[in-house]
């Protein structure tokens, strides 16, 4: 009887979607180039595609050769690091909390982060000469902004323990984001008010004022996170059986979820400190690459959300460029309106994990 | 003295319970290996700690734990996982998970950083997926299985651990009377062939009594072992339900439901007619006699013509089923 039966041999392709999966990671990588050139192609000045691909090229020193190769080409590659660190801290979080609905935003983690940002701009900006964020005072808003989202994550994961409850945990996680922003306030009273300007708007959430040295600076820090989640994949399938289970084939909880925490932070606060909060991305984004992929297994999921989470974000920032008109929305408005129908339509279908125990 | 080397599990002076509340405060048992052994007891009694201390999900808060001779708290918990596996009630409940996906998490401690399945791996899950019978829903999401199914597809995933011991906290709780008995069915299989060890808690004390090498009992803040015919004739069960409804009676193993006797009733006929229809009137409350006086009721099974004749003082009636004669007495005698 310990003979394995042939038919496996057969079916499992037609059984297992690996085709789905190629096909799936092929697609949307041509979305992910599409999308990416059509950010650069698109922009409140008008650049005809001819003209930006000349200067693309190289071969043409058009006046607008700045535009595309100082902001467009930034802001896009901005737009691929926030989607992506936005989308895995998400990912990671719905799995850790068992919890659908869990995201950076949505469980106060954005706003921890929000407190660390408050803290170096309206706080200790004093120290710093105004209008000089460079140097060691990009480093510190980074670190500021991820020790804030590690030790609401922190708190929230302790919380968790207790009550097991997703909405229960949802409503804390709601309460502390509140008592953040209370905080903030009070910060906001006794600062001045050009520091009050500048975080004023930080909080509208922007990809194209970063300096060369915050993007490389960024291009470091998501790096790291994303290397971290990667020694994480193998644990978050584990997870996926619940504590005890996981447990009981292995996993050392504590060393999982520390990793996660770590990884979280970095990527979730260091995309706040630099392009402010942006809603909705991270709770999404890994539902739409569940929708594509049908699979628990993380190391479909992984990739999949970070190349998903790239185009969302490109998608919204060439949405809030207002194609054909020179206004530009907030991009983190954008976001949130393309966010909010996925969430919406992942309670109605109830694809919700039932709370642990 | 040099240790059995069958003696896979050895419990010294253990201590289960809550860190602010002890539930049995010293433990010593053993299972040997290929031993099936029953967990039973009240709940409350500890069944679950217990199960769930001896699978390294709680901390025990004394003594010590020996597999194969080796101290649990100094082995690595990829060691330990290797050794131990661990099924309860709880279901897993992950959006499009595969069973072949469930099955290979088994693969844990096996697997590289990356979790990587190797072909070795896969044979491993294969073969334990076939093991349980759930061969055709490989790829089928755990969701969609049914309830005993999915105990199936996490007892499969157990057997991937490739542990000599599994420790199964009431695996057939939830699962009808068919699915209960498969499971017990393919566990029983495992232990006999596949060489498995298992610790598993029940309420089913019949089976348990039936079925088991070794029960551990659990009473108020003790445990005690021995096989279930041993603890039969010590007279550990007598009590077990207490001067409740349900008593043990040693000389068949049974649990019988004790009931006030109300009057007599003679019953004639023969064959399994005659079987249920003395069954049928204990159910009611009768005492069964050879002989009854005019106003008690006297029924006699025909198998031939296929009816009960009941009779009653001067009332003679038949009827064609045990249901409407039941019905009459309980109106009659009202």
């Amino acid at each position: 009887m310990t003979k394995i039966p042939s038919y496996y041999q057969t079916q499992i392709f037609a059984e297992n979607p690996v085709s789905r999966i190629y096909f799936g990671f092929i697609a949307l990588t041509v979305l992910l180039v599409i999308f990416f050139a059509l950010d650069i192609f698109s922009g409140s000045i008008g650049i005809s595609p001819a003209e930006t691909l000349n200067i693309l090229t190289g071969n043409s020193d058009s006046p607008y050769s700045a535009i595309i190769m100082k902001f467009r080409i930034p802001k896009a590659l901005t737009a691929v690091f926030a989607g992506v660190a936005l989308s895995v801290s998400g990912l990671q979080m719905q799995t850790l909390f068992r919890n659908p609905m869990a995201g950076p935003d949505v469980l106060g983690i954005s706003s921890g982060a929000s407190l660390g940002v408050a803290f170096v701009i309206l706080g200790f900006s004093s120290l710093i000469p105004a209008g000089n964020i460079s140097g060691l005072g990009n480093w510190l808003l980074i670190a500021s902004a991820c020790a804030g989202a590690g030790i609401v994550m922190i708190v929230i994961m302790l919380l968790a323990i207790r009550v097991r409850d997703i909405l229960t945990v949802l409503i804390l996680g709601i309460m502390i984001a509140g008592g953040i922003s209370s905080i903030v306030i009070i910060l906001q009273y006794f600062t001045s008010e050009t520091m009050l300007r500048a975080y004023v708007i930080w909080t509208m959430g922007s990809l194209g004022n970063l300096t060369p040295d915050q993007l490389r600076i960024l291009g470091i820090t998501i790096t790291a996170g994303l290397l971290i989640s990667l020694v994480t994949l193998k644990m978050l399938n584990a997870l996926l059986l619940g504590e005890t289970y996981a447990t009981s084939i292995g996993v050392n909880i504590r060393f999982a979820r520390g990793l996660v925490f770590l990884s979280t932070s970095i990527l979730a606060g260091s995309i706040t400190a630099f392009c402010g909060p942006i809603g909705f991305i991270g709770i999404a984004v890994p539902h739409i690459a569940r929708m594509l992929f049908r699979t628990s297994n993380h190391k479909v999921l992984l990739p999949a959300t970070i190349i998903t989470g790239a185009i969302v974000m490109l998608l919204s920032d060439i949405i809030s460029q207002l194609p054909g008109s020179d206004k530009v929305l907030p991009v983190n408005s954008v976001t949130s309106l393309l966010g909010i129908p996925v969430v919406i339509w992942v309670i109605v279908k109830g694809r919700i994990i039932k709370s642990a125990v | 003295m040099k240790p059995d080397p069958n003696l896979l599990l050895s419990v010294v002076d253990l201590g289960i319970g809550f860190p602010e509340r002890l539930i049995i405060p010293s433990i010593n048992a053993s299972v040997f290996s290929g031993e099936l052994v029953s967990v039973i007891g009240h709940n409350g009694t500890g069944k679950s700690t217990l199960l769930g201390t001896l699978a390294g999900i709680r901390k025990k808060l004394a003594g010590e734990i020996r597999i194969n001779g080796k101290d649990t708290s100094v082995m690595s918990r990829k060691e330990f996982a290797s050794m131990v596996g661990y099924v309860s009630t709880e279901q897993v409940n992950a959006p499009d998970m595969k069973v072949y996906d469930l099955v290979a998490l088994g693969r844990f401690a096996y697997t590289n950083w990356m979790g990587s399945i190797t072909g070795e791996d896969k044979k491993i899950i294969f073969d334990s997926i076939e093991k349980v019978g759930l061969s055709r829903l490989m790829y089928r999401n755990i969701g969609e299985l049914s309830d005993g199914e999915k105990q199936r597809a996490m007892i499969a995933r157990v057997l991937a651990q490739d542990t000599s011991l599994l420790i199964m906290d009431e695996p057939t709780a939830f699962l009808d009377l068919r699915n209960r008995y498969e499971i017990i069915h393919l566990l029983q299989s495992l232990a006999v062939s596949g060489k498995k060890t298992i610790i598993l808690s029940t309420h089913d004390l019949q089976s348990a009594l039936g079925e088991s090498d070794k029960i551990w009992l659990l009473t108020d803040g003790a445990l005690e072992e021995g096989a279930p015919e041993d603890l039969v004739l010590k007279g550990s069960f007598d009590n077990l339900f207490g001067e409740s409804l349900l008593k043990f009676r040693k000389s068949d193993g049974n649990f019988y439901p004790v009931r006030e006797e109300k009057e007599s009733v003679c019953i004639r006929g023969e064959g399994l007619m005659k079987q249920w229809t003395i069954r049928a009137m204990k159910r009611l409350g009768f005492r069964i006699k050879e002989i009854v006086s005019v106003n008690e009721i006297t029924i006699t099974s025909d198998e031939r013509n296929n009816e009960w004749k009941v009779q009653k003082g001067e009332k003679h009636l038949v009827f064609n089923s045990i249901y409407s004669m039941v019905y009459w007495i309980k109106k009659n005698n009202a």
